[in-house]
């Protein structure tokens, strides 16, 4: 036979020979290799998100000053195009095309009570304001809601009230007199709960307050009349166990200069009728502004900061885009604010709750406790706002039971894979933790960093962990004094994990669309070609004066997101 | 045919060469090709994507006409000018502002008064490059509205880099 005819022969030869000693083992390795390969290409799930677009989260600008870096926007406010700065707030019958106006804080108590504008299935659905206490839960009705804020508001003006001071838990009473100030012309100003006497009076005093909103127990009253004379109006919360009490007393020797009421009574004696309605849209005055106080590290004096209505708004309509559209807050989520409201990211959270008619259920003990499992008793929230610190707790504890067990450790690692590398989040949450009972439905979390408070960082392996724990998203944001809202927030699809990186691979995302972020350079930290380093400066309408200078150092990664030094 | 019947024969006669071992060298390969996809699936980690870096933002400087003169398009520098007192970056408009381009006058000068003229000559430029700039005396009403129309169109289409001052007056 010819060469080409040998070579067939012996190549037919082999492949037959090779073939030929195939046995049971081979159908063996050849069925569990097939199944490898379908079970891999039917059970594959795309990212979230695409990678590309959190590789890079923020634009700079193309020129940038000299001293000074770029300045960083979000993806979704390019540059040349305004800030995010209004809630596009239309009115009952307007056209869903037409420009709304930028709102204030009138504004979102409307919609609250209006309900879902948007033509729907869920059109019309208003959200419930619930209270926790222990483990009753008590839910109250929007109309008389409203009629709080109404015979609220008309009682403090019509004793000369201007400036009215908040020293309450997270409560309704909270909200509702801060809605009654704003509605009626009044100047709230907000305290952080639960501080030493000398540092009440001294807020007391720095913010001019002639009215007084507080509960009996934790507010120094004989104190706070003694040395704070301006004080002018005092109204009591009071709670269902000491209402029997006589509480319009005053202290002897001190004059008649304070009114004293409680809430109750002044609730009680308007007239049933009373109330109903909220002061009309025309001819209403301009908003007022807020006065908030930033506790830095304890030991520390709190700082004043004084917010116009357009700050908050701003911050709010941030919020609200920071979030994707399928994914927004609505009439079917419950809201619950684990933090002290008198921070300005959780009052921020909470008024955007209110403005998208989601469930707001208020906990007066879950700021003190820096325990989730405290927090979340008698409700099961979907969207949670917590402090870093009941984070790392329920971090610890949640990994200690997982590092028990051989299997919990395989699973946690493959979600913690699948967070990293695949982009999804796991479909079975590394579940048996005492914080999360089964049936849990927490979706989202919402966690700051606050700038110079000395707050633990949170780095992406602890978020990651916390993920793949919970079950729910993690958004985590730096948040500073005179910026209302969050500087910036890390996006609601990023998973990513930064091992080995300096600090842990701790970063707070891109800017919001309500603000802008810029470094400028600081000692050693200097901007360049090869990076922007320097003093974070955040600028935008929800920044008290325009521009902010945060004092401590910064340094933008290669995905354009920021981190500190 | 001839081979067909030769083949026929050997695989008659090799009839229970096949053994139940799991050794074989078939075995071995699948195996390997087993254990190479499950490596390449489940163990080996997939990088992140990298994409290219953002270029470095260009740093506003102060130009005085001495030091914009460079940037006219040759030797690989970028093309810049100037209409009152804003140094555009016009190198993406090259071929017209660049060299060899119809306006190519107007590359690293000032070409505020050019441009409210009309005319690409040599006159509107300024001559003395030590001296103060151009105040555009003499224009009229329509000179100055078509320097304003063209004033926009090119904060429309590029870059504001840059100011430029006259020499001796410095960092204002």
């Amino acid at each position: 036979m010819s060469f080409f005819d040998t070579v067939l022969l012996r190549l037919d030869e082999s492949v037959t020979g090779l073939f030929g000693q195939w046995n049971l083992w081979t159908s063996v390795i050849f069925t569990v290799f097939a199944g490898f390969l379908t079970w891999q290409i039917a059970a594959r799930r795309d990212p979230d998100t695409h990678p590309f677009l959190l590789a890079r989260q923020a634009q700079g600008s193309p020129v940038r000053q000299p001293g000074q870096s770029p300045v960083y926007r979000s993806q979704a406010a390019p540059h040349g195009m305004p800030l995010n700065a209004g809630l596009n707030v239309k009115d009952a019958g307007a056209s869903k095309w037409s420009r709304g106006r930028d709102g204030d804080l009138r504004d979102i108590w409307r919609q609250a009570v209006a309900g879902v504008q948007e033509d729907g299935p869920t059109k019309g659905r208003t959200g419930r304001i619930l209270t926790v206490q222990g483990a009753q839960v008590i839910e109250h009705r929007l109309d008389a809601i409203t009629r709080q804020i109404n015979l609220i508001g008309q009682h403090i003006l019509n004793q000369g009230g201007h400036r009215v001071a908040i020293y309450l838990p997270n409560s309704v009473e909270l909200i509702v007199t801060l809605f009654a100030c704003t509605f009626y012309g009044l100047t709230p100003v907000i305290l952080p709960f639960d501080q030493p006497d000398d540092a009440v009076i001294s807020m007391l005093r720095r913010s001019a307050a002639d009215t007084v909103v507080t509960a009996p127990g934790s507010f120094p009253f004989d104190l706070v009349v003694k040395s704070y004379p301006s004080l002018r109006q005092l109204i009591w919360v009071v709670d269902e166990g000491s209402k029997h009490m006589d509480w319009n007393e005053v202290p002897q020797g001190t004059g008649s200069s304070v009114n004293v009421s409680t809430w109750q009574d002044v609730i009680n004696d308007g007239p049933v009728d009373a109330g109903k309605d909220l002061p009309p849209l025309e001819g209403q005055k301009e908003p007022c502004d807020i006065t908030i106080f930033w506790q830095s590290k304890p030991g520390q004096q709190e700082e004043l900061v004084r917010f116009r209505s357009a700050n908050l708004i701003s911050a709010i309509a941030g919020q609200l885009f920071a979030v994707p559209t399928s994914q927004r807050m609505g009439p079917s989520d419950l809201f619950l604010p684990a933090d002290s409201l008198a921070n300005t990211h959780t009052l921020v959270l909470t008024l955007t709750a209110l403005f998208s008619n989601a469930s707001v259920a208020f906990n007066s003990v879950a700021s003190q406790a820096d325990d989730l499992a405290i927090a979340t008793r008698g409700v099961s929230p979907t969207i949670l706002v917590a402090t870093p610190a009941a984070l790392l707790k329920t971090h610890k504890e949640a990994s200690a039971r997982t590092n028990a067990s051989l299997f919990a450790r395989f699973l946690h690692r493959r979600n913690v894979n699948q967070l990293n590398h695949g982009g999804v989040m796991p479909t079975t949450a590394t579940t048996g933790t005492a914080t999360q009972p089964e049936d849990t439905k927490l979706r989202l979390i919402l966690t700051a960093e606050r700038v110079g408070a000395g707050t633990p960082r949170l780095s992406s392996a602890v978020l990651s962990d916390l993920r793949a724990f919970t079950g729910a998203r993690i958004m985590y944001a730096l948040t500073a004094a005179k910026v209302a809202g969050a500087a910036t927030q890390t996006g609601f699809y990023d998973y990513r994990v930064f091992e080995g990186e300096q600090g842990g691979g701790c970063h707070f995302g891109p800017p919001l669309t309500s603000t802008e972020i810029m470094l400028r350079d600081m000692g050693e930290w200097k901007s360049g070609d090869d990076g922007s380093r320097g003093e974070i400066i955040v600028m935008g309408p929800c920044v008290a004066g325009g521009e902010a200078a945060l004092g401590v150092a910064g340094v933008m990664r290669v995905d354009n997101t920021l981190t500190y030094v | 045919m001839d081979y067909v019947q030769q083949r026929v024969a050997q695989a008659a006669s090799n009839q229970d060469a096949s053994t139940s071992s799991l050794f074989t060298p078939l075995n071995g390969l699948l195996l390997s090709l087993l254990l190479y996809t499950t490596y390449t699936f489940l163990l080996r980690p997939s990088p992140a994507p990298q994409i290219p870096k953002e270029e470095p933002a260009v740093v506003f400087r102060t130009f005085t006409p001495h030091t914009l003169l460079p940037y006219n398009g040759e030797k690989d520098m970028p093309v810049y000018l100037a209409v009152r007192g804003r140094v555009f970056d016009v190198t993406r408009g090259r071929n017209f502002y660049g060299p060899g381009g119809p306006y190519a006058n107007f590359a690293g000068r000032d070409a505020s008064r050019g441009l409210a003229c009309g005319s690409f000559d040599e006159e509107m430029l300024t001559k003395d490059l030590d001296g103060p700039l151009d105040r555009l005396e003499g224009l009229g009403a329509a000179e100055m509205e078509a320097l304003q129309g063209w004033e926009e169109r090119f904060e429309e289409k590029y870059m504001v880099v840059g100011k430029l001052v006259a020499v001796g007056e410095g960092e204002k």
